[in-house]
C-alpha cells in the first residue's frame, strides 16, 4: 500500500513538475515542442488508424449482427441502440482504443525514453539546462492525449458505421437503424467520451514517460521499465474506466 | 577576480576518502586524469550540479549549485558548456539540431539568430557537409565536432568536457581544443576549460596550464606538463 502511494505522489510529482514546465517554454522551444509533437501524433495517431479501424469495425460488426439476430427473436431490436451507445461508444470503444494505444505507444514512449537515459541523453540535456520534461515528456504527453481523441473519435465513426452494415446484413434499413441510435445517443454520451478520452489520453502520457525516465544507466533496465508502464499503463486505464462508470 | 571555478574538500574516492581542493582560474585549461574507478568520470557532474559530491562543496562563478532550486540550477548550467562523456547527441534530431537545441530552449533569440548562430558553429567546428545528418549517421569525430559546437553553443566562460579525445586522433584532438578554447587573450585561453577522462593526446596534454592524475590512493597529484 505505502509503495502504491508513494507511486501515486511520484507521478503527481511528476506530472505538475511537467505541467509548470510547460509554460517556462521559450518561443523558440515552442516550435521544437510543436515538431516533437506532431511527429508523436503521426506515429501514435495515424500510424494506428488501420489498427483502429480493423478492431472497431470487426467488434461492432460482431456485436450487432448477434445482437440483431437475437433480440429480433424476442421483439427487443430496439435495444440495439442501447447496446451500441453504452457497450461500444461509451465503455468498449475508449478501453480498446486506449489499450491499443499502450500496445503500439506506451511501450515505444517508455522504451524510447528509458533508451535516452542509458544513451547519456537526459544527463545532456539537463547540463544543458534543459528540462528533460519540457523537450521529451511534453511532447509525448500532448500528442498521447491528442491522439486518444481523435482515435476514439474514429472508432466511434468506424463502430456505427459498422453497425449499420451489421443490421443491414440482418434485413434492417438504414433509417430504422439510424433512428435507433440516434434516439440512443445523448449529448450526454458525447461529453462523457470526451471526458474519457481526455482522462485515458493523460494515463498514456504519464506513465510510460515516467517509467522510461526512471531508469538508471543500465541497458538491462530498458525492458523493466517498458514492462512497468504496460502494465501499470493497462491498470490504470481499466481503474479510470471503472471510475468513470462509478461516477457516471 | 574569482575562479569559475572550485572544488573545496570534495573527496574523489569513495572508499578512501581523501578529500581535493582545487581551484580553476579564469583564462585556464586544467586536466584531471585517472582511472575509471577513480571517480574522475563524477567531476562534470559535481561541476554541473547533476550530482551531489558526498562531502566538501563545489562553487561554479562563486554559487553551489546544490544550493539552488531545480529551476534555478537549469537556469544557471546555460551558463557553463558541457560536452558529455559519449557525446550525449540526441539521436532522433540531425547535428545541426542538436547544436541548436540549447539555444532554442535556453534563450529568447529569434529562430533566425539561432540559425545563424549555428552557422558559424557549424563552419567553425567544419562539419557543414554532415550537419544535416543525425548522430547515426556520421562518424565518431564528426559526433564529437557537433558535441562541442553545442557545448560552446552559447559562448560560455567555463566549459567542462568529460573525455572528449577519446576515439579522435591527436591532430583532431588538438584542433578541438583550440575551438573549446575560443581564441587567445593576453591572459591566455578566452575560456577557463576543465577536463576529465582516462588520458588526453600528449598535445592537448602540452597545452594545459596544469594537469592532475588520480592516485591510487584517490589524491590528486600534479603533473608536470
Amino acid at each position: 500500500m505505502a509503495r502504491w502511494l508513494s507511486l501515486l505522489g511520484a507521478l503527481a510529482r511528476f506530472s505538475f513538475g511537467g505541467a509548470r514546465a510547460a509554460f517556462r517554454l521559450p518561443r523558440a522551444g515552442q516550435d521544437v515542442v510543436a515538431r516533437v509533437t506532431l511527429n508523436q501524433v503521426r506515429f501514435t495517431a495515424v500510424h494506428a488508424i488501420g489498427l483502429v479501424v480493423l478492431l472497431s469495425g470487426i467488434l461492432s460488426f460482431l456485436v450487432i449482427s448477434q445482437a440483431v439476430r437475437e433480440l429480433g427473436q424476442i421483439g427487443a431490436t430496439e435495444l440495439i441502440g442501447t447496446l451500441i451507445v453504452v457497450a461500444i461508444v461509451r465503455e468498449l470503444g475508449p478501453l480498446i482504443t486506449a489499450l491499443a494505444i499502450v500496445g503500439r505507444s506506451g511501450t515505444a514512449i517508455a522504451a524510447e525514453l528509458a533508451t535516452n537515459t542509458v544513451m547519456g541523453e537526459v544527463r545532456a540535456l539537463e547540463g544543458m539546462g534543459i528540462d528533460p520534461r519540457q523537450y521529451l515528456v511534453l511532447p509525448r504527453f500532448i500528442g498521447a492525449v491528442a491522439s486518444m481523441f481523435a482515435l476514439l473519435v474514429l472508432f466511434d465513426v468506424v463502430a456505427i458505421t459498422s453497425g449499420f452494415a451489421a443490421a443491414a446484413y440482418n434485413d434492417m434499413t438504414a433509417s430504422r437503424y439510424a433512428q435507433i441510435v440516434l434516439r440512443s445517443l445523448s449529448a450526454h454520451d458525447v461529453l462523457l467520451t470526451v471526458a474519457k478520452a481526455l482522462a485515458l489520453g493523460l494515463i498514456i502520457g504519464i506513465l510510460p514517460s515516467y517509467f522510461g525516465l526512471s531508469v538508471r544507466r543500465a541497458a538491462t533496465e530498458v525492458p523493466v521499465a517498458v514492462s512497468r508502464a504496460t502494465v501499470a499503463s493497462i491498470v490504470g486505464v481499466f481503474l479510470c474506466s471503472a471510475l468513470f462508470v462509478l461516477l457516471g | 577576480m574569482t575562479a569559475p571555478l572550485v572544488f573545496e574538500e570534495v573527496p574523489l574516492n569513495q572508499r578512501t576518502r581523501t578529500a581535493f581542493t582545487l581551484a580553476l582560474s579564469a583564462h585556464q585549461t586544467v586536466a584531471v586524469l585517472g582511472d575509471e574507478a577513480s571517480g574522475v568520470d563524477r567531476l562534470g557532474g559535481y561541476v554541473l550540479g547533476l550530482e551531489e559530491p558526498p562531502a566538501g562543496r563545489v562553487l561554479v562563478f562563486d554559487t553551489d549549485l546544490q544550493s539552488l532550486s531545480e529551476r534555478d540550477r537549469l537556469a544557471f548550467r546555460r551558463r557553463v558548456g558541457y560536452l558529455p562523456a559519449g557525446d550525449g547527441l540526441l539521436q532522433n534530431l540531425t547535428l545541426r539540431d542538436n547544436i541548436a537545441l540549447p539555444l532554442r530552449f535556453g534563450s529568447t533569440a529569434s529562430p533566425r539568430e539561432i540559425d545563424g548562430r549555428v552557422n558559424v558553429m557549424v563552419a567553425a567546428l567544419r562539419i557543414g557537409g554532415v550537419a544535416d545528418r543525425r548522430p547515426a549517421q556520421a562518424n565518431e569525430e564528426e559526433c564529437r565536432r557537433a558535441a562541442l559546437a553545442r557545448a560552446v553553443a552559447f559562448d560560455p566562460s567555463l566549459l567542462v568536457l568529460e573525455q572528449p579525445f577519446d576515439g579522435v586522433t591527436a591532430r583532431v584532438a588538438a584542433e578541438l581544443l583550440e575551438v573549446a578554447r575560443g581564441g587567445e587573450t593576453a591572459e591566455g585561453a578566452r575560456r577557463a576549460i576543465f577536463i576529465t577522462g582516462q588520458e588526453i593526446p600528449v598535445v592537448v596534454q602540452r597545452r594545459c596550464d596544469r594537469l592532475y592524475r588520480l592516485t591510487r590512493a584517490g589524491s590528486l597529484e600534479l603533473e608536470t606538463v
